[in-house]
């Protein structure tokens, strides 16, 4: 990156446009919506365009690419009457979070044709009260959207800055002239869509839709690689900005992921092109949070490709992450997605696989525990003298009771709450006069995510070979350790631990158990067909999220996932983190990355759509050449080849590695590079591991 | 020779068993492509800078580390530990990679080590290897492999005794020797700071690999102080008899003025 970009980074990081925002708060005119009987739609409009109204224009020195907020709070109206009585009743309302915009569509047309596209719906559906309420909020937030950029056109001019204002002038009212105005009218978009309540909006297919505006400026000799890849560094950077206004979330996790490569929704070819490379680029130049790398691959993608993610991998940030078309795709035709549909999947916030433009799932409702599915039928079934197979019945048992629950709850999650700006974004919406999340669009799915699956059948297969198979631990021994937490018994822990067959050896004793688990989860999952709210299917995931410490951490009265309370089979101490996601249980010994991709190769995705990543980390002295990182891409494509769906690859950093000092019992595989070998982190004495921490550090 | 296995005069021979003390997956620095490295338990050498001090004792013993305990050596039949190995063979071959049998000394356990790779489905193998090995153990296995890691210390041998409890007699005989087997190596040579890195020595090492058919390179593998980092875990004591401040003379001119392809790790 050029001097300009470095400056514009370190103001960013120093938070310097963070002293321009305003000590005010918006609120929603609650009275006024009450007194008038002002519908939902109309109060979110309302309250988005009070939001825009007190927005001030700011333009920092230099900016090419402007927007930044000024104010901290999103303004949320209360819920008309009949909502709150509805909700009294005991039914909950869905918000729009979690998915993502048809940016082509929005940005293409330009706010002035959507416009024109719901006032026409305006006049055709006079008499569909739902449709007048919708599409009148609809022009309003259009209005209050292009009365911002017109004021924001007005301050470019106002500071001389006539190159800026007259693509101001331009976007997001028209479509786009050229790549820059393209750029500008989706940041534009893109920032007010955090102005309403919302969480984590993602980006989406980014290098499919800019394409048409970079390679029409290319042709025309408008713009130069180095000037796209300036134009994109400064967007990368300013994703960055506001990124701590976003509600609810932690720091980063914030969903602004982009989705590169893949194949062609109308015909299944290959969709990579130069801005998937140069993307690529500017992310690893960028060095940023924002945004989020997903690269979709599949058995034909160039080795090329994957090298340069590679070296994107090597920066530590802990993407690109990788999805594997091959699996996916079909994966969602199975779960009734159309194909053309199902070709066009991005990831929502973290690596829920959503679609883009038509869709409004809610893939996060609830997780299933299977370390808790595991736990209870292995005491249970040793208390009533099962035999295993009555264990493993106990198991497939709770794992349907669990999703009856989820299922049960979001039935009652029938509140849909209108989301003007969103239905503006969405394919079809304005054309049927619906809100996107009131009809507007083809699928309302929900998903549920399935964590603790490598502790769950790592301590089923423990106490089948050491129970059943081999004899040599008695029922009544394992149950009293499990109670008392191993307090008397650590022997049998090690054995446990140690001696047990593990997730992530591609040893099929265990693994065969892990497949099980999730068939049973995706047959719970299709046990519900017509009972599950306005959802067609429930998608069954392998992703964790936080629960990986809330599902052995939290109070049970705080959860309505069950809680792992105590120990478990699989030699784990009450309290210990399971897994994240599809990881070998924290702890236990495994060979590698080789193995770890074969035992999760195992699971039947076909049926498990929903997403959720197998989750390595790698030392980053495993990138030390150009030779190293070829195998590093290597190892992509294994991931490919056999026929996983999701991987996230981490490269060690300081840290993990100070992290596995104070807690070296969580991090036994961690392996550095030390001199002309690697070794076990944790192995080396305290003063070996302070130097390479020291040398990480140096590396930063 | 070809070496007994199963059958021999009509009976059923007992199958070779052998010690390993670690397998490690994608050990990017251990050779081409994609490669899994077995650590074969037992050293004679003892090298007072050796880094795998759990490699040199040939009996299983208990690490000891905060992250708990683990037991380093682990007995294979060649059936067991080649069975491991070939189910991921179409990976490591889809990956220009293969097998590395490092150490401790690989070739203590030559006789498993040569079952082992006798059963491999196609697999590129590595030996890593200080040489020291009898002339029938090291051409049983030197023979069978497609690379060699040949680790060179000090070529003076009352240099070498301070260092080193063996003498350097049937390693340099082994190192002669490769050019008639026609199996390719790289020599390597671990750079502890005034013992191998002195220019006499990385001479001597020039003049002795220079007419050596198959030499691909010559590996500089400079010192890092945390060699001693397992001593503790492994129940042993790290005692360096040299000093391990000092700076390493990674010096790559008697290699090159001899026309060696030389690259420093
Ligand atoms: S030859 Fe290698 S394994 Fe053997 S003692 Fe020396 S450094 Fe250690």
């Amino acid at each position: 990156m050029n001097e300009r970009l470095e400056a514009m980074k370190k103001r960013v990081r120093e938070r310097e446009h963070a002293k321009l925002r305003q000590d005010i708060e918006v609120q929603p005119d609650n009275d006024r919506y009450e007194r008038e009987g002002v519908s939902w739609h109309g109060r979110m409009s309302d309250s988005f365009r009070a939001l825009c109204e007190a927005e001030k224009p700011i333009i920092l020195d230099g900016e090419r690419i402007v927007f930044t907020r000024t104010i901290k709070g999103i303004p949320t109206p209360a819920e008309p009457p009949e909502v709150r009585a509805a909700r009294e009743k005991g039914n909950g309302s869905v918000g729009v979070a979690n998915i993502s915009a048809n940016w082509d569509l929005a940005v293409s047309q330009g706010l002035l044709k959507r416009r024109e596209i719901a006032a026409a719906s305006l006049e055709r559906m006079a008499d569909d009260e739902e449709a007048v309420q919708s599409m009148t909020a609809c022009i309003e937030v259009i209005d209050a959207a292009l009365d911002l950029a017109a004021r924001y056109a007005d301050e470019a001019r106002a500071q001389g800055r006539d190159d800026l204002a007259e693509i101001l002038d331009h976007v997001p009212a028209h479509p786009p002239r050229t790549f820059h105005e393209a750029l500008q009218s989706f940041k534009f978009l893109h920032s007010l869509t955090w102005m309403q309540p919302t969480a984590h909006v993602t980006l989406g297919r980014f290098d499919q839709y800019m394409l048409p505006y970079y390679q029409a400026d290319l042709d025309a000799g408008r713009i130069t690689e180095d000037e796209a890849y300036e134009l994109l560094c400064e967007l990368f950077i300013s994703f960055n900005k506001d990124n701590d206004l976003y509600p609810g979330v932690q720091q980063g996790d914030n969903g602004q992921s982009i989705m590169l490569g893949g194949v062609k929704p109308e015909d299944g070819s290959c969709a990579v092109n130069a801005l998937t490379y140069l993307i690529m680029r500017v992310s690893h130049d960028v060095n940023m949070i924002d945004p989020k790398i997903n690269l979709r691959v599949d058995t034909n993608t160039e080795l090329d490709l994957l090298i340069e993610a590679a070296k994107l991998t090597r920066r530590g940030l802990g993407f690109p992450q990788y999805a594997n078309d091959d699996v996916e795709i079909q994966s969602l035709v199975n779960a009734g997605y159309d194909l053309e549909d199902a070709r066009d999947y991005v990831v929502a916030a973290c690596w829920e696989f959503i679609i883009p433009s038509v869709a409004l799932d809610v893939p996060n409702i609830n997780a299933v525990n299977f370390l808790a599915a595991a736990d209870t039928a292995i005491r249970e079934g040793l208390a009533a003298q099962d035999d295993f197979d009555g264990i493993m019945d106990r198991t497939r048992q709770n794992i349907f009771d669990q999703v009856d629950v989820y299922v049960a709850s979001w039935r009652r999650w029938s509140l849909y709450h209108p989301y003007p700006w969103y239905t503006v974004l969405m394919s079809n919406c304005l054309e049927t006069g619906r809100d996107a999340n009131r009809g507007g669009v083809k699928y309302y799915n929900c998903g549920i995510h399935g964590s603790g699956s490598a502790n769950g059948a790592d301590a089923l297969a423990a106490v089948k070979t050491f129970v059943f198979d081999n004899s040599v631990i008695e029922r009544g021994d394992l149950m009293t350790a499990l109670v008392t937490n191993f307090e008397n018994d650590e022997p049998l822990r090690k054995k446990l631990l140690n001696e047990g067959p593990k997730v992530g050896n591609n040893d099929d004793y265990v693994d065969d158990i892990l497949i099980k688990l999730f068939n049973d989860f995706a047959d719970a999952c299709e046990s519900h067909k017509t009972d599950i709210g306005r959802s067609t299917v429930v998608r069954p995931g392998t992703g964790s999220a936080m629960y990986y410490v809330s599902l052995v951490r939290c109070k049970q009265e705080e959860m309505m996932e069950p809680v792992v309370e105590g120990a478990s089979a699989d030699g784990r101490h009450k309290g210990d983190f399971i897994g994240s996601s599809l990881a070998p249980s924290p702890g236990v010994q495994i060979r590698g990355p080789v193995s770890v991709l074969q035992s999760f190769s195992k699971i039947d995705y076909s049926r498990i759509c929903n997403g959720g990543p197998i989750t390595m980390e790698l030392a980053d002295t495993v990138f030390r050449d150009e030779d190293a990182i070829r195998k590093v891409a290597m190892l992509i494509r294994t991931f490919v080849e056999l026929g996983c769906q999701q991987l996230q690859i981490n490269t060690l950093n300081v840290e993990t590695l100070q992290d596995a000092k104070a807690h070296p019992e969580l991090h036994k595989n961690l392996i550095v590079r030390v001199w002309g070998w690697s070794g076990y982190f944790c192995e080396l004495d305290e003063p070996y591991q302070d130097h390479i921490i020291g040398r990480h550090m140096l590396a930063m | 020779m070809p070496v007994p296995t199963f059958l021999e005069y009509g009976r059923i021979l007992p199958m070779q068993t052998g010690i390993v003390f670690d397998i490690k997956e994608f050990a990017v620095h251990d050779g081409p492509g994609i490669r899994t490295t077995v650590f074969l338990k037992g050293c004679p050498l003892r090298c007072t800078w050796c880094q795998n001090p759990e490699g040199i004792s040939s009996e299983p013993q208990t690490m000891t580390s905060p992250a708990g305990e683990r037991i380093a050596g682990q007995r294979y039949t060649s059936r067991k530990l080649a069975d491991l190995l070939n189910s991921q063979a179409d990976i490591l071959r889809r990956n220009e990679g293969g097998v590395t049998f490092s150490g401790g000394e690989p070739l203590m356990q030559a006789a498993f080590l040569a079952e082992v790779i006798d059963r491999l489905d196609n697999l590129h193998t590595l030996l890593d290897t200080s040489g020291y090995a009898t002339e029938q153990d090291f051409k049983l296995v030197a023979a069978k492999v497609d690379l060699i890691y040949f680790d060179l210390k000090i070529i003076d041998n009352n240099a070498l005794l301070h260092y080193v409890a063996v003498d350097n007699t049937m390693i340099i005989h082994n190192l002669r020797l490769l050019p008639s087997l026609g199996t390719p190596f790289v020599v390597r040579v671990p750079l502890i700071p005034g013992v191998t890195d002195t220019d006499e020595n990385l001479a001597a090492i020039a003049e002795t690999v220079k007419p050596l058919a198959g030499l691909k390179r010559v590996d500089l593998l400079p010192y890092n102080k945390a060699a001693g980092g397992k001593y503790a875990a492994a129940g042993m004591t790290f005692a360096a008899n040299y000093d391990e401040s000092r700076e390493v003379n990674a010096n790559v001119t008697p290699f090159e003025q001899r026309g060696i392809p030389v690259h420093v790790a």
